[in-house]
């Protein structure tokens, strides 16, 4: 038993200083690619620091966005940013000081002191002991519909939580589509093993991301973890050349793109008219509701990680190729 | 048993400090993302370990994700970040 502690032990701490060390390194490379590997690589030693603080659900979390699908975006985002860097010369003008983006402002320096001293004096204010709502929470799980507590939680408990955050993804999704500007330049048709690598996984990604959302009802799994897979599935498939038929990148793309907030909204407009709470699902059908609006969310939730990664908003006239 | 479960995940997650060298030495972007890469597959095999040991079957979940993702990553590199690279070095 000794032994056992010990290595505990030693895994834990090595893992901590790990991650501090790691994000250390990220912070401080001055060169970007670096960074972006360093940073999948702070992802996984992340999971694994969930993993050994027992929330498999953060873990699964962290795997799918932080590991996966960030590093893929940040690595889209390196090349757009070279070309765009090669094209103007910004490097070369921020050199000569031609773009004067080091001088101090003001207005945010002001505006980031405000909102310090906001959170700066709420957390003061915060009574000095809670005892935390987990007690409550399994009381009730019963009564939730679901017997995985965390998604009892972010689905039936604290309903608009979830809700609030894919609207954050839609947010996201109409920023990057209004400031898109250079498109890649022309991608080469993928070789015979990226083409067979995209039909062997791309069934197994959609696959992983069914059984992450149907088992999220009883173990780690859900709707974000499930939409990040499918989001995967989405990217390599982008990546692959392959693009959104014209006839739907127009209204079919964005009623998929907003069906999981609607869904959420919906439910909650339904519920209240029928003499409930804002998204108080009836006691009897609540696991049936819930899977209904995960789905929703998680289709949603993986067509806009898509299109966040595709960048540039997909045309509807017939401009791919 | 449970020993040599964690110990094979401690020596595993050691690996990864050898995995960083080149992640740091590089010298090329490829060298940094395929040991980027192979800490993707040691973290697979740490998490099945400890799923072992702990007893807790929602880590092979994980192990899982972590398994078809990394893949992801790769081709995202491959397909964006690399060949932007060897266009550079031509021109």
């Amino acid at each position: 038993m000794e032994a056992l502690t010990l290595l505990h032990w030693t895994f834990d701490i090595l893992l901590g200083l790990g991650l501090l060390w790691l994000g250390w390194r990220v912070l401080t490379s001055p060169d970007l690619f670096n960074a972006i590997v360093l940073f999948v690589a702070f992802g996984l030693l992340m999971a694994l620091a969930w993993v050994r603080l027992d929330a498999p659900d953060i873990a699964l979390a962290e795997a799918a966005i932080g590991a996966g699908l960030t590093g893929a975006l940040l690595l889209a985002a390196f090349a757009k940013l070279r070309t765009v860097e090669k094209n103007h010369d910004i490097a070369g003008q921020l050199e000569k000081g031609k773009l004067e983006n080091r001088s101090f402002q003001w207005w945010p320096a002001t505006f980031l002191l405000v909102v310090a001293a906001g959170l700066g004096h709420t957390v003061l204010s915060l009574p000095h002991y809670a005892t935390g709502l987990s007690a409550e929470v399994s009381a009730n799980l019963k009564s939730s519909g679901v017997s995985n507590p965390v998604t009892a939680v972010l689905l039936n408990f604290r309903g608009y939580d979830t809700l609030l955050e894919m609207v954050v993804l839609l947010l996201a999704l109409l920023g990057v589509w209004s400031i898109s500007g250079s498109a890649l330049p022309r991608e080469a048709a993928p070789g015979p093993i990226l083409d067979t690598l995209s039909r062997l996984l791309t069934p197994v990604l959609i696959l992983v991301a069914a059984y992450l959302l149907w088992v999220g009802a009883h173990a780690p799994g859900g709707a974000f973890q499930a939409g990040a897979v499918l989001g995967a599935a989405g990217v390599l498939l982008l990546l692959s050349g392959w693009r959104l038929s014209s006839h739907l990148a127009g209204l079919p793309l964005r009623i998929i793109l907003v069906a999981g907030p609607v869904a959420f909204v919906a439910m909650a407009v339904f519920t209240m008219l029928t003499g409930g709470q804002f998204l108080e699902y009836p006691r009897a059908e609540a696991g049936t509701l819930i899977l209904f609006l995960e789905t929703a969310a998680t289709l949603s939730i993986g067509t806009t990680l898509a299109a966040l990664f595709l960048g540039e908003r997909p045309k509807n006239k017939r401009e791919y190729p | 048993m449970q020993i040599l479960y964690l110990a094979l995940a401690l020596f595993l997650l050691v690996n990864l400090g050898a995995g960083m060298w080149r992640v740091l030495r590089g010298p090329t972007a490829a060298d940094r993302m395929l040991a980027g890469q192979l800490f993707g597959t040691t973290a697979v095999a740490v998490l099945l370990l400890l799923a072992q040991t702990t007893g807790n079957v929602a880590l092979r979940d994980v192990a899982l994700v972590f398994a078809l993702l990394a893949a992801v990553t790769a081709v995202a590199f491959v397909r964006r970040a690399w060949t932007e690279e060897r266009t550079n070095n031509e021109s």
